[in-house]
Parts: C-alpha cells; structure tokens; sequence
C-alpha cells in the first residue's frame, strides 16, 4: 500500500507543476503591470513549496496506507456521464432513470423495484421543477 | 437607541409574508440537511443557489441564512440521539449522547434548543451593534490590506479544518488556481481552458462545491457502508426549574465565547464549540460531571454554536472577506445577486442589512418551534433508507448544476470535481479551504494587482502600511507556532520510538 502521506505530498507537486508549466505559457508582464501569467506562476511556486515539504515531512510521519474503493466512485462517475449523454441526445427522463438505476449498485443492497419507484418520483419531481419554479429542463 | 430603530427598520422588512414564508422554509431545509447525513451546508446552499435565481434578493438571500443557522440546530439534534456527527456537531456527541444512554434524552434535545436560541438571540445583538463599527473600519483597508487579511484567513481556515497549516493551505492555494481557470478579467487572455468551451467563463462555483461536498461525500459514504438504525426512544421534554436554571449560566457562557470565535478569521461553529466545552470544564459548577452527560456539557457548546454561526456574518457584511468556506459561498450568493458585501454594504442596502438580521431572529423561533415541540417527526427523516437517498442526492446535484447556464457539460465538470474531491478525501486532504480560495482567488489577484499597481512593485507596501503590517506579524507568528508544534511533535514521536528499545 503506497503511503498516505507521500501520495499527497505527489499530488500537490503534481498539480503546482501542472498549472506552474502552464503559467509559463502566458506573458509575465512585471510586478507593476502584471500580465495574466504572473499570479498563477507565484501561486504555483509556492503550492510546489509546500508539496516539497509534505514529501520531506512523510519521512518523519508514520505512515499511514491509502485505501480506495474504486467500485463505488466508478459507478456514480458512470452513471452521471450517461446521465449526461442520455438527456443530450435521448431525453432527461431516460437519463434520470439511468443515473438511479447505476447509481443504485453501488449501495448496500439493491432492488429493480425500489430504483423504479425512486425514479418515478425524481420525474415527478423534475416536472415540479419545470412548471413551478420555471427550470429549463428538457426533460422529453 | 439607534440600534433598536434600525432593528425595528429591519423587522418591517423581515416581516413580510413573504419573507416569512422564505424563512421558514430555509430553516425546515436546514433542519433537514442537519440531520442527514452526507449532506452539509455547504452542498446544501450550493445546490440552493441555482434555484434562488427567480427570487427577490432579499427572500434569496433570507433563506440561505436559514439553511446554515438550520443546519446547526439539526445537527445536534442527530447527534444528541443517534451520536452521528457532523462537521459542527462533534462535542454534542459526548455529553448530549450519554444523556441519551441515561434516559434523558428529551431534556438533552430541550437544553440543547434553549441553548442555542439563547446563544442565537445574543449573537444577533453583537452582530447588530458590531458591523456598522466595523463597517467604518473596513473602509480604511487598501488592497495591501485585503490581501494580506485574505492570506491571513487562509491560514487560520487551514489550521482550524485541518490542523496542519502546509496541507490546509496547499488546499486553499489549489482553490485558488482552480479560480484562475477562465478568461483573464484585466487581460482577456484564457487561462488553463485548453479550448474546452464550457471552461471559458470558468469552472461554476456550484460544480466545485458539488463535486467536493456533494459527490464526494456519497462515495464516502457508500465506502463506509454503514446502516443506521432510526431512534425509537421515549422523549420527555420538559424540564424541571432546577434543571432549567442549569442551563442559562452555561448557556450564556456559551454565547460570549461563540460570539467572540465566530468574528474571528478562520473561526466559525466548529472551533466555538470545542471553546466552549472548553470553558464549561473550566469555570462550570458542574465541572466533574461534564464528560458523562450532564445539562451543562450540552447547553455551553450548542449556544457557541448557533451564536458563532450568526456572528461570522459580521467579517462578511462589514469587511466584505468570508472567513469560512460556507461564508464564501454566502459572499458567492450575494453577488449574484448584485449585492456586494462589504464596508458599503449598510450605506447602499440597508433594508438588506437589517432585513436579513431581523430574519434571524425570526428564524430562532421558528428553529425553537420546529426543533423542540416537533422533534419527533423530524427524527422520522432517520427511516428514509440512504439507498433511496443517494440517488436523489445525486439527481439534484445534476439538476443544480445544468440549472446554472442550462448546460450539460456543467454537469461533466461537477463529475470531475467529484472523482477529485474523492481523491481528495481518501488522501485526508479537507476540501473546506479550497472552496474559500476559489471563492476568494479572483479577489485575491484583483487586489494583489492593484497593490502592486500603487506600489509601483514593491512587495515593501505589505509591511510599511500599518494594518497589513500587523496581518502579516499575525502570520508570522502562527508559521512560527506551527513549526514548533511540528518539530516538538516529531520528537516526541521519535522518542516513544526509542523507549521500547531499551531494556526493561
């Protein structure tokens, strides 16, 4: 199991260099005309200063192991990206139904009859939405 | 005399049905969200801030409040009977839920709502009397100052939500370059939006709050696989005189200490709490019976609670700078609603002003009402299943942010922030800062700009100006401190290390 500490130490660098290469591409301008490059660079630099020290301080810190449960966030990642593509190009509430029933895998017990209520109350719900507080959802 | 006027001024206001109606419904869906768990404030008002966009201003900006001075009571209501906490309900856990185990869980849910009506009501006094003070000071501070006063909060967000100032403020700084995404306002130039059209205008403040708080959270929760089985106690509500009169000294005592902790940068309910469970151990009466569920180890946390909760509107209102991630997202709710909080804030919207500070006292009878005569029915929200919630949860999520600019693709980007805010999670890294810096990142470079403009460049105007000069020796002092704590924790860590070593 890869260290807790360490890993975000790794994330932190990782996203300072992210943004601190991407900074560099924008002009700098100067300290009294700052050009759009110059804060993010700044800001950059110092998160890369502080992911320095996470790594250096994961030495001296018990390590604690990282644990992921990938199955849970993989499905609710899948089922708001068919929530997505579905209303683009079918409708809502299709979408709606695919995001209840994928979303429902993941919890602790699951059953076609319970997603299937749930979604017919989140429709009625969205047509509430639409009518009375004036939403623009396409839901058909 | 010119306080009560302008209260009075403000009840005309807070009093319209309308109003009224707006209240009450934010301090039922507060209530709720309190006691729900996966769902805090901050989803909460995010999701909210959406649907808020066809409401006066005013019924808008009276039901967000609603919806975090609600949430509080809800909290400890969870806590007091089913020992689940919340980010701001963890030391009524201690002593609220050993009354529960005594029996006296009726007298824990009173003292507990008393506490914090009476925590609320003094709360609003120091919130009506301090601000407009405040206000004038807040016109004094020049750009140098703001900074250094965000920086300042930054750091005292970090070490109050994560305890350790290097990874709470490598959050804040991550907020703060999320908020960069988008178009420069000074330059025009687009930053970090590798062409992708719905970053144009920059990542929606309701995606990164509901991808950190919302979704993220779900997974959590899913990860935990926890059931929870619903409270079927017996509630007996009313107290005894003598135990009533336990509640106010520590009642009060609890209101002072939120009130101060509340103004402070960085502070809110959370840290007021633990102050003042801190107080009450010190100076109570009762002292030795606080730890195994006595009147007093409830009543002091839950007034500092509630009152820190109204009082740190007061840095929001008067110096326009949100001293908390959900404060950040009011600021947030302000301005888009075309109010922008600040030194002119009082001069400009007055009836705003009061309005809204009228309307919490109105919402801490409401909360009395909902939460102590009727607390029953709200314990039945507990026999919802979480697998029927979950998915709700996440269908709003879906709806609050296409609802912003009618755009799916927002929804992709929510998605995104809650892969991240997981990530985020599982590597104990708080998302609270980071919301305030992406609140606070566009202001924060404003301002730098435009010190560096007055200063011709010099990074000297930080220490030569007066305010910004004391916010930055406050700083230095808190690194300093840090650094201490943080060698002489190492060292502690090193040595018990060693003992085991050596022969017995």
């Amino acid at each position: 199991m890869p260290n807790q500490h360490l890993a975000r130490g790794i994330l932190l660098a990782a996203i300072a260099l992210a943004f601190g290469l991407g900074a560099l591409r924008y002009n700098m301008g100067s300290l009294v005309h700052a050009g759009p490059g110059l804060f993010p660079l700044l800001l950059s630099g110092l998160l890369l200063v502080l992911a320095l020290i996470t790594i250096v301080q994961s030495r001296f810190l018990e390590a604690e192991p990282l644990d992921f449960n990938l199955k849970n966030i993989a499905l609710i990642m899948l089922a708001l990206g068919g929530f997505v593509i579905i209303s683009e190009y079918v409708a809502m509430i299709f979408g709606i139904a695919f995001l209840v029933f994928v979303a429902s895998l993941a919890g602790s017990s699951h059953s076609w009859k319970r997603s299937l209520q749930v979604t017919v109350a989140l429709i009625v719900v969205a047509f509430i939405f639409q009518k009375f507080l004036g939403l623009h959802l396409r839901l058909i | 005399m010119e306080m009560l006027q302008n209260l009075a001024f403000g009840f005309e206001h807070a009093l319209t049905i309308q109003n009224l109606a707006y209240c009450a419904l934010g301090c039922v869906v507060g209530t709720v969200i309190g006691l729900l768990p996966g769902l805090g404030p901050l989803a909460t008002i995010s999701l909210l801030l959406p649907l808020t966009y066809s409401i006066p201003t005013d019924s808008a900006l009276i039901m967000l409040a609603g919806i975090y001075y609600g949430a509080q009571y809800g909290d400890s209501v969870s806590a007091i009977t089913m020992k689940i906490p919340h980010a701001s309900s963890i030391v009524a856990c201690i002593d609220g839920y050993q009354m529960t185990l005594k029996g006296k869980t009726g007298l824990a849910l009173f003292t507990a709502g008393v506490s914090s009506f009476i925590g609320g009501t003094v709360a609003i006094v120091v919130l009506a009397s301090l601000a407009p003070t405040l206000g004038q000071v807040g016109l004094l501070f020049g750009p140098a100052d703001y900074c250094a006063l965000m920086l300042l909060g930054f750091m005292c967000v970090s070490i109050v939500t994560t305890g350790s100032l290097v990874s709470g403020l490598a959050m804040c700084l991550i907020g703060v370059l999320l908020g960069q995404i988008g178009t420069d306002v000074e330059t025009g130039v687009q930053r970090f939006t590798f062409n992708i059209h719905a970053l144009i205008d920059g990542v929606s403040l309701v995606s990164v709050a509901l991808g950190c708080f919302g979704i993220a959270e779900i997974a959590k929760n899913l990860d935990a696989r926890e059931e929870r089985t619903p409270f079927n106690g017996k509630i007996h509500l009313m107290p005894t005189w003598g135990e009533f009169k336990r509640i106010i000294p520590s009642a009060l005592r609890g209101s002072a200490v939120g009130s101060l902790l509340g103004i402070l940068p960085g502070g809110g309910p959370t840290i007021a709490q633990f102050a003042a469970y801190a107080v009450d151990k010190k100076v109570s009466k009762y002292r030795d019976e606080i730890g195994s569920g006595c009147i007093e180890g409830v009543a002091g946390q839950a007034a500092a609670d509630e009152a820190a909760a109204r009082t740190s509107f007061i840095p929001l209102m008067s110096l326009g700078i949100p001293e908390n991630a959900v404060m950040a997202l009011m600021m947030a709710a302000f301005i888009i609603k075309g109010v922008q909080p600040g030194p002119n804030m009082l001069s400009k919207h007055p009836d705003l002003f009061w309005g809204l500070v009228a309307s919490m006292w109105i919402g801490n009878c409401f909360l009395l009402i909902l939460n102590v005569p009727l607390v029953r029915f709200w314990l039945s929200v507990f026999k919802i299943p979480y697998n029927v919630l979950f998915p709700s949860i996440l269908f709003f999520c879906c709806i609050g942010t296409y609802s912003v600019n009618n755009n799916l693709d927002d929804v992709i980007v929510t998605a995104a922030f809650g892969c991240l805010g997981y990530m985020f999670m599982r590597l104990s890294m708080d998302p609270a800062p980071l919301m305030l810096g992406f609140i606070l990142g566009p202001m924060l470079e404003e301002y730098f700009r435009r010190a560096m403009i007055l200063s011709r460049g010099s990074f000297e105007v930080f220490v030569t100006r007066p305010i910004s000069a004391t916010l930055i020796a406050l700083m230095v002092l808190l690194v300093a401190g840090q650094l201490f704590f943080t060698v002489r924790g190492i060292r502690a860590g090193r040595r018990s290390d060693l003992e085991p070593a050596q022969p017995v």
